[in-house]
């Protein structure tokens, strides 16, 4: 049987580094023991009509294994659990939750740190993101604060043993480290760094950074110049 | 055995147009045909403990069913997926890629609808509104464009009517009030097909009479 292969792209701005989804498929594949292969993209390949076939939306990760492929990383994530041991619990109700935390993490803790993208990034150069930083952190800590809430003393969201909930929470919390939010509760950051301190992300991770090995594309040098021109401002 | 209790909003913020969460769970259940019941939360009572038992983000839907609760709304309609027939087809594969679409509605499209529920709603009375609104729009159009061009002309995002499509629809809802969805013809025609349904329209039916009920 031939491995699974997923799609991953060859270079990305330093700021993207260790924070690709194909990062929580790499993850999901260490810990059920799978080995896998990858097809680099150039940045730009990701639109191009060969990618689009199999992502609609121009992203990263995509699977293939065999006839069946997939895109979306949560999606991939759970066909990786449901196909192997180690990543969701047998007991029916356990089941059912740690997919509900893999939703959750998606749509209810994602979308809130993605604006802080937009502040930091995206629109750095817009005046109004100095004044709307206040109120897309505070969203953030809204949602942090009820998660850790919820954790409160547990290892994992669901009491001892680790999911593909918990695969999916801890990779959205890690697009804030080390940036004051999840520091700011310490049971979701020690609960955060559990996560990562797993062999299988280190492994993981190790694997994504190895595969940064193409050039930049021609634009991002001035698009960087501007962004860093905006946050002067 | 007793039917799963879900939670509504006491009164939805939209007034009974449908585009609160429970519309889509509602919708799962009348799929399947499995009655429900419903019971209602005030703005107050979905910070209350007993709510944040069930979520700890304070919000509906959840869904309680012996001694299972469960939130999230993809979470809730997967769950009904995967145990009742009529959600999810039987072939493997087919099965994985109408759980992807899933995926894709709550992560790929609706953020960009809940983005822009905040540059209007939330940051609509401040200065740089005007401004940043239409850029929040048009950033909202770029995952309708290119679920349109992948779509086509085909009647559901994989062959038969699935889950995926319960989800993709529900989300693309929400687009229609700021008139995206009307700018994308073939998404407006598959949207339209879903609300056609008849567990579509049981399920909308449902949400509105009890958005607009009359206090006893």
């Amino acid at each position: 049987m031939t491995d699974p292969t997923i799609t991953a792209f060859d270079w990305v701005p330093p700021f993207a580094q260790g924070q690709v989804r194909d990062l929580r498929v790499r993850w999901a594949f260490e810990e059920v023991g799978q080995s896998y292969d990858v097809r680099y993209l150039s940045q730009g390949e990701q639109k191009e009509p060969p990618h689009r076939d199999r992502q609609p939306f121009g992203q990263v990760p995509t699977l293939e294994d065999g006839d069946l492929t997939l895109f979306e990383s949560g999606a991939i994530v759970l066909h990786v659990a449901e196909t192997h041991d180690g990543l969701l619990p047998t007991d029916r109700s356990a089941r059912a939750r740690a997919i509900e935390w893999m939703f959750a993490a998606l749509n209810s803790v994602e979308p809130a740190i993605m604006d802080l993208s937009f502040v930091t990034l995206f629109e750095a150069d817009k005046p109004w993101s100095a004044m709307r930083r206040g109120s897309v952190e505070e969203r953030i800590h809204g949602r942090l604060k009820d998660l850790s809430a919820r954790l409160g003393d547990k290892t994992w969201l669901d009491g001892d043993t680790f999911t593909a909930g918990d695969l999916l929470m801890v990779t959205v919390l890690r697009i804030l480290i080390d940036q004051g939010f999840v520091e700011s509760y310490d049971n979701l950051a020690a609960y955060m760094h559990r996560g990562i301190d797993r062999p299988a992300f280190q492994r993981a991770l190790a694997a994504q950074m190895d595969g940064f090995t193409g050039e930049p594309p021609a634009w991002f040098a001035a698009w960087a110049a501007k962004m860093k021109q905006g946050e002067q401002a | 055995m007793t039917n799963p209790i879900i939670t509504a909003f006491d009164r939805s913020p939209d007034g009974g147009r449908g585009l609160a969460r429970d519309t889509r769970v509602r919708w799962a259940l009348e799929e399947v045909g499995q009655p429900y019941d419903v019971q209602p939360m005030t703005v107050e009572a979905l910070k209350q403990p007993a709510h944040l038992a069930r979520n700890p983000f304070g919000q509906i839907p959840t869904f309680q069913t012996g001694d299972l609760t469960l939130f999230e709304s993809g979470g809730i309609i997967l769950h009904i997926a995967l145990h009742h027939p009529g959600l999810l087809p039987a072939d493997d594969d087919a099965r994985s890629r109408a759980i992807m679409w899933m995926f894709a509605a709550v992560n790929s499209v609706e953020p960009a609808i809940l983005e822009l529920f905040n540059a209007r709603m939330l940051e609509g009375d401040k200065s740089w509104a005007a401004e940043r609104v239409p850029i929040v729009m048009e950033r909202a159009r770029k995952p309708l464009r290119q679920l349109a061009a992948h779509l086509g002309d085909d009647e559901w995002l994989d062959g038969a009517f699935t889950a995926g499509d319960l989800m993709m629809v529900s989300v693309l809802l929400r687009f229609r009030p700021a008139g995206l969805l009307d700018e994308f013809p073939t998404l407006a025609a598959y949207v339209a097909r879903g609300e056609a349904r008849p567990a579509y329209r049981r399920a909308y039916d449902a949400q509105h009479a009890f958005n607009t009920r009359s206090e006893s």
